[in-house]
This record gives C-alpha cells, sequence and structure tokens, in this order.
C-alpha cells in the first residue's frame, strides 16, 4: 500500500531548479532511501513531503491525503540541520514538541518517560538542553522525532555527525520501527547505509529522480558485470585493462566494473599473468558503482560503446 | 490556522521568558533607572551652567556703566578710561572674557550695542548679557524722556498668565496642561520603549530559533505563520507583564508618597502659615499639589495606551520578526535596522513639539500616520482633547497597516527561516514576497 505518493513535483528558488518533475511512491511497512550527491533536491523534497514548503507544481499526498497542518501530525521529522532550544528543560522541551504535534499532555508525557527510560536519559529531565553533551542532546532529538508515534518517520542525513554508539542505536530504532509497520524514509549520500538497510530506494541527481525502485531489483537489473578481483603481486596490469571502470582500487585489492561485455575470462587471464590471484568473484555492481553509472559521464561513454556493438 | 497551536507557542514564549533572570532583574531595575535618569535630568536643568565672565565696559555715555556695575559688580567693570587698543589687548590676553562699546546713540537710536568677545562665547552668556543692557538702556531713556514715577514703575510691572479650562459642566477647573502633556509625553515614552525593548526581544528569539536549527522541527508541526503570531503575542504579554508590575510599583509609592509628602509639607507650611498664605508657600516651594493626584488622570488615557500599544506592538513586531527572520545572528541586522529606527526615533523626537503643541498641523498628521501614530496620538490624547474622529482614524489606519505589515513579514519570514548562511539583502526580500 502506498503511504507516500509524489507526483510530478517541481520547486524553483529563483532560476535555480532545486525540483524538477519528480515523481516516487513510498510503500507502507518498508524502509525508503533517498539517494544523492548535496544539493540534488534531496532536502528540498523532504521538506515538501512535511508541508514545510509548498510544490509549485505536483502533488503529495501521505496516507491519502494532500500534504497539510493534518497530515504533518503522521509524521515524525528529523531534519539534517539538528536543533533545540538550549534554555529549556528537556522535559518541558519534549512535552512542548509533541504536543504541538497533536498529543495530548497526559499521553505526551508518559510517551516521553517512556522512551527517556529507554536511552537511560531519566535523570536528565530537568536539566537544560544546553547542560547536555552531544551525544546526550542527540538522543533527546530523537525522542522529539519519535515519541508522538506516528505512522511516517523522515530521517534528513540521520548518521551525519553522530558518534558511533548513537549511530547503532538509531539503525536499531529504525530496523525496531520497521518491525512494528511504521514507514521510514531517509535520506543520505553515504552508499553503504543504504545497502544495509534500505527496501527500496530513489537515486536524486540535479533536481531529477534518476532511479528507483527495489533495491534488490535495482541491482540486479545491473546484471553481475563487476569482479571483486584479490591479488598479490604488481597491480599495474590493471592500467592495461580497456573497457572497465576501476572503483575501490588499492595495493591488493580493485573492484572492476566491466562495461561493455568484454569476456571476463580475458581479464582473469591477464590478471593470472602479472600477479597471483587469491579471490576472483563476479558480483552485483555496488550501489555506489550503480550511482556513478547512472549520473556520471562515463555512463553517457559506455552507452555509446554499446551501441556500437 | 490552529489556535491550540498558537496557544501553545504563546505558552513557550512567555513562560521561558517570564522566568527567565533577565525579565526578572530588568522589571525590577527599569523603574530605578529611570528614575535616576529622571533625577539627573532635573539635576543638568537647574544647576547653574553659567560661568562667571568678565566684561569690560567701554561706555562712551559715561551713564551706563555705573547702572550696569550696579546690576552685577562681578562680571562688569569699567574700562572707559583706558585706550581701545589696551581693551582688545586685555581680551585677546584674557583678562577679559569680552568688552561691550555703548555709545550716545544706542540710547538715542534703535543700533544694537556691540559686545565684542575673545575665546569662547556662549548663547547663555550673551542673552543674560542682551539683557542686562535693554535694562539699563530702557532706564535711561526713560529717565531722559522725563517722565514720572508713575510711568517708570508701569514700565518695570510684568503682565503674567494664569490658564484655566472650561470644562462642560461650565465650571473652570484647576489647569493641569502642564501636567497632563508631561503625563502625555511619558505615556509615549512608554510605548517607545516597550515597541523597541520587546520588538529587539522578539526578534532575539527569532534569530535564536534560527540558530538552534529548532526553526526546521517546529515547522514541521504547524505554519510560520502560526509560530509568527503566537511569538508577537507571547511577548506582548510579556510587555503587558512589565507594564502591569511597573504601574502598581508606580501607584504603590505614590500612595506612599502622598502622605510622607504632606507630612514635610506640613510642617513647612506650619512654619510659614503665620505671615503668608499656604498657597503662596506651596508655589514658592516649587510644588504643586495638583501633581500628588496621579489618580486623577482619565481612566480612558489609560484604555487608549492599551489599545496603542498592542496595535502599534503588533505591527512594528512583525517587522522586527522579519529582520530577524532574513539574518544569522545579531549582528547582521545591522543594516536593516533603519527601517525600525527612523519611524520610531522620528516620532519620538516628533513628541517634544507635540506635548507643547498638541493641536497643531504636524502633531495631527503624526499621529495619524501608522508608524508614528502609536507614540505621537498617545500623546495628544493626554495632552489636548483629540476629535474622537481623529482617534478613531487613527485606530482604523493602524489596524490596516498592521494587516498589511503583517501579510508582507509573513512572507519574509515563511522564507528567511530557512535560509541560512546567506546575508540577505532588500533585494532577497522582495525575491522572497514574491516566491510565497
Amino acid at each position: 500500500m502506498t503511504i507516500i505518493h509524489v507526483e510530478n513535483i517541481r520547486k524553483s528558488f529563483g532560476k535555480n531548479k532545486a525540483v524538477d518533475d519528480v515523481s516516487f511512491d513510498v510503500e507502507k511497512g518498508r524502509i525508503f532511501g533517498l539517494l544523492g550527491p548535496n544539493g540534488a533536491g534531496k532536502t528540498t523534497t523532504i521538506r515538501m513531503i512535511n508541508n514545510i514548503l509548498g510544490p509549485d507544481e505536483g502533488s503529495i499526498t501521505i496516507n491519502g491525503q494532500i500534504a497539510s497542518p493534518l497530515t504533518q501530525k503522521m509524521i515524525g521529522y528529523m531534519p539534517e540541520e539538528r536543533g533545540l532550544y538550549k534554555k529549556m528543560k528537556v522535559e518541558e522541551q519534549l512535552l512542548y514538541l509533541t504536543q504541538l504535534k497533536g498529543m495530548k499532555t497526559k499521553a505526551a508525557k508518559e510517551a516521553i518517560h517512556y522512551w527517556l527510560d529507554r536511552f537511560d536519559a531519566s535523570d536528565w529531565t530537568k536539566k537544560e538542553v544546553g547542560e547536555l553533551s552531544k551525544g546526550m542532546s542527540q538522543k533527546i532529538q530523537f525522542i522529539a522525532t519519535i515519541a508522538h508515534d506516528p505512522d511516517i518517520y523522515i530521517f534528513d542525513e540521520p548518521f551525519s555527525g553522530l558518534d558511533p554508539i548513537n549511530s547503532d542505536m538509531l539503525k536499531d530504532i529504525i530496523i525496531e520501527l520497521k518491525n512494528n509497520g511504521k514507514t521510514i524514509l531517509f535520506s543520505t549520500h553515504r552508499m553503504e547505509q543504504v545497502e544495509q538497510m534500505c527496501d527500496d530506494i530513489c537515486l536524486f541527481n540535479k533536481g531529477k529522480a534518476v532511479l528507483q525502485g527495489k533495491l534488490r531489483e535495482v541491482k540486479a537489473s545491473f546484471g553481475k558485470n563487476t569482479i571483486n578481483l584479490e591479488f598479490d603481486g604488481d597491480g599495474s596490469f590493471l592500467d592495461k585493462l580497456e573497457g572497465v571502470r576501476l572503483n575501490n582500487r588499492s595495493t591488493n585489492f580493485a573492484e572492476i566494473r566491466v562495461l561493455n561485455g568484454q569476456n571476463m575470462q580475458d581479464i582473469l587471464k591477464l590478471a593470472m599473468e602479472h600477479a597471483e590471484i587469491h579471490k576472483f568473484e563476479r558480483i552485483e555492481p555496488s550501489l555506489n558503482e550503480i550511482f556513478i553509472s547512472t549520473v556520471g559521464e562515463d555512463n553517457l561513454k559506455a552507452q555509446r560503446l554499446e551501441e556500437a556493438q | 490556522m490552529d489556535f491550540s497551536k498558537i496557544l501553545l507557542v504563546l505558552k513557550r514564549e512567555y513562560f521561558t521568558r517570564a522566568k527567565s533572570k533577565s525579565f526578572i532583574l530588568s522589571t525590577i531595575l527599569t523603574p530605578l533607572v529611570l528614575i535616576g535618569f529622571g533625577a539627573f535630568m532635573v539635576w543638568i536643568m537647574t544647576s547653574e551652567t553659567e560661568t562667571d565672565k568678565s566684561v569690560g565696559v567701554y561706555d562712551q555715555t559715561g551713564v551706563l556703566v555705573e547702572n550696569l556695575i550696579a546690576l552685577d559688580s562681578v562680571r562688569y567693570s569699567n574700562v572707559s578710561d583706558l585706550p581701545i587698543d589696551t581693551v582688545k589687548a586685555m581680551v585677546l590676553r584674557e583678562d577679559l572674557d569680552a568688552y561691550l562699546l555703548l555709545e550716545e546713540k544706542h540710547i538715542e537710536t534703535n543700533e544694537n550695542a556691540e559686545l565684542i568677545y575673545g575665546g569662547s562665547g556662549g548663547l547663555a552668556f550673551s542673552s543674560s548679557v542682551r539683557g542686562d543692557i535693554r535694562d539699563v538702556i530702557q532706564e535711561e531713556r526713560l529717565s531722559r524722556a522725563n517722565v514720572s514715577d508713575e510711568v517708570k514703575e508701569l514700565f518695570a510691572r510684568r503682565p503674567g498668565l494664569d490658564s484655566r479650562k472650561l470644562t462642560a459642566e461650565g465650571e473652570a477647573e484647576d489647569d493641569k496642561a502642564g501636567f497632563m502633556s508631561g503625563v502625555g509625553f511619558v505615556l509615549g515614552l512608554l510605548i517607545f520603549i516597550g515597541l523597541f525593548g520587546y520588538g529587539a526581544v522578539l526578534m532575539r528569539s527569532v534569530i535564536e530559533e534560527k540558530t538552534n536549527r529548532i526553526v526546521e522541527v517546529i515547522t514541521s508541526s504547524l505554519k510560520p505563520i502560526e509560530l509568527l503570531i503566537g511569538k508577537v503575542a507571547g511577548v506582548c504579554l510579556l510587555g503587558f507583564t512589565q507594564f502591569t508590575v511597573w504601574a502598581v510599583m508606580y501607584i504603590g509609592i505614590s500612595m506612599a508618597a502622598v502622605p510622607i509628602a504632606g507630612v514635610l509639607m506640613q510642617d513647612q507650611i506650619s512654619e510659614m502659615a503665620d505671615t503668608q498664605d499656604i498657597e503662596q508657600v506651596a508655589a514658592e516651594a516649587g510644588f504643586d499639589p495638583a501633581s500628588l493626584e496621579v489618580l486623577s488622570i482619565d481612566p480612558m488615557i489609560f484604555v487608549y495606551f492599551f489599545l496603542f500599544f498592542v496595535l502599534g506592538f503588533f505591527m512594528y513586531a512583525a517587522l522586527f520578526a522579519a529582520v530577524g527572520s532574513a539574518v544569522d545572528s545579531e549582528q547582521d541586522t545591522q543594516q536593516f535596522m533603519p527601517i525600525l529606527m527612523v519611524p520610531l526615533m522620528g516620532a519620538y523626537i516628533l513628541n517634544t513639539r507635540i506635548m507643547v503643541d498638541p493641536d497643531s498641523t504636524l502633531a495631527v498628521v503624526a499621529s495619524m500616520f501608522p508608524l508614528t501614530s502609536p507614540i505621537n496620538m498617545i500623546t495628544r490624547i493626554a495632552t489636548t482633547d483629540v476629535p474622537v474622529w481623529q482617534i478613531g482614524a487613527s485606530l482604523a489606519l493602524l489596524v490596516a497597516s498592521f494587516f498589511g505589515v503583517m501579510w508582507v513579514s509573513a512572507k519574509i519570514y515563511r522564507v528567511g527561516i530557512l535560509m541560512y548562511g546567506k546575508k540577505a539583502s532588500f533585494g532577497d526580500f522582495a525575491k522572497w514576497i514574491r516566491q510565497s
């Protein structure tokens, strides 16, 4: 079931087309990743879903309703630039933020105390946020995002600036929320997080959604055209290869994307002539590789090569 | 518009500020500072600013110099016997501050006498010499005209003027014009301080939410206009709290002060009552009993004060909030402050004229123009009988421009609060208004 439906939205700031005719659907109970480099339009799209900005054109529906103050209550949102009132006490502040999301005082207090307990933060209720350490205030920020128990959770670059402990904790929370049937949408420019967590992805570049679908299907569609090579010895033979792109190259490891369907056995032969091979594996491309080949210039070059054949 | 959310914002804005130390301190200290400032002003006004200056009188008539020395023997000395060059040299050496050249023609014709000074002159000095010269020349003219002592007496007298106000009951009551124009000025000053002070509080609060980066979390829960209205109302209520505390303090102090002053007066009066009547004693002590009757101010004035403060505050607050939303820090507000400073300072400066001349065209215009009317109209209302239509028109204009300003400011605010790292210009304002 579609819970967030984005249809042909556009948003410009002056001459800059921040979001240019983007459509995608987020399915209920899944983790949806918005990927793309900085400035690709992810945050603007997320702000429109949160009804902070309105689209110039197109429509966004949440649970079948046009984005509005009403749909805002269904969403818990943690922006990329995180912030709290420094001079306010933890409990007061959480109460204020959850009440703004439409919760009644009593229910809000219960929810806040439940989460404070879970994060071992019950002792902080009377402290001002300014007195807390960075890690502690990050926990308070999570609680502010999730305490009103919405159906949809939106995190903009959630892992940036998190310490490893909080980063793991947030991953656990996201998985737990998913298991409880909640829907999660998050944006990131770090591909490995998406590989670990996302069910579905939408790839942004220059304001456009250039690739989307279920993560597995997207990867499968690129075929097993990548080689994981581990070797010992002189790696300079790799430079002689043509029609390939080298990712993650180091002294004894290379990820080789085969672009024009050339025979992988030839690559293996060449490698064996120059170095001792420990591992030669055909795999699906990494998301990073998919990203580069989708938005990079090499993509166009490879397309022309394929057409020529 | 969701009023429960506006109320939540209002409550947060009000209580976090009302509980803060700086608010409590400023509530207590501001009246003390004002009293201190008032006392300082009184001290300046009454203190002797005139320094003793020596004036050599070079008198060719031979009759005026003695009268001048009789008037002020410290200031004037006779240098008529010295050569004029020596007198000039004395002025240049600063043995004398100035010399006065008096000739026959100054008595006989209307030609002005001359005061020649070295170093510094000063307006107060020359006008005081002018007064002395007038007196002695007039006296000499009178005595040459050979008039009787009675006529001299007539010239010596200065006619005075007592003013009384005619009320609807047809009875002339004691004139309070001086007192009421003082009240009017103070009320205008309070609105000026209120608009400016609380406007700045609101602006800082908007900047704080922006720099804390909480504003994006907040706007994912409510509309920017709801946030704006809640904040403005919260700070407005804060202003009321402070004004109420001050009013209570003032009434308390003056209620305590009247009996105390009464007792002090009683002592003085009973000492002198044998020889002079009481009114004269009071007048000589520079004390007007009417000034103690603080509660005799027409309560309607306070209703108008409330109205003009609230409407004026909402209008200016919207502007302050728009400025706050466009910047990343308080320092960056400099370039936009003239929009707010010029009309507010202008109204304050106009007020010094309006309190003495409340029915002039300038006063009427300033009390209608919405950017100055909150300050200038309250001063007029207290000082004179303002026609009801003028008050009505002033309020209507204020309400209309409040909506206009709010509409524009809300647009700037909506865009501004999500803009970071870029210094906004007036051009950006125009773009943001068109954009949203």
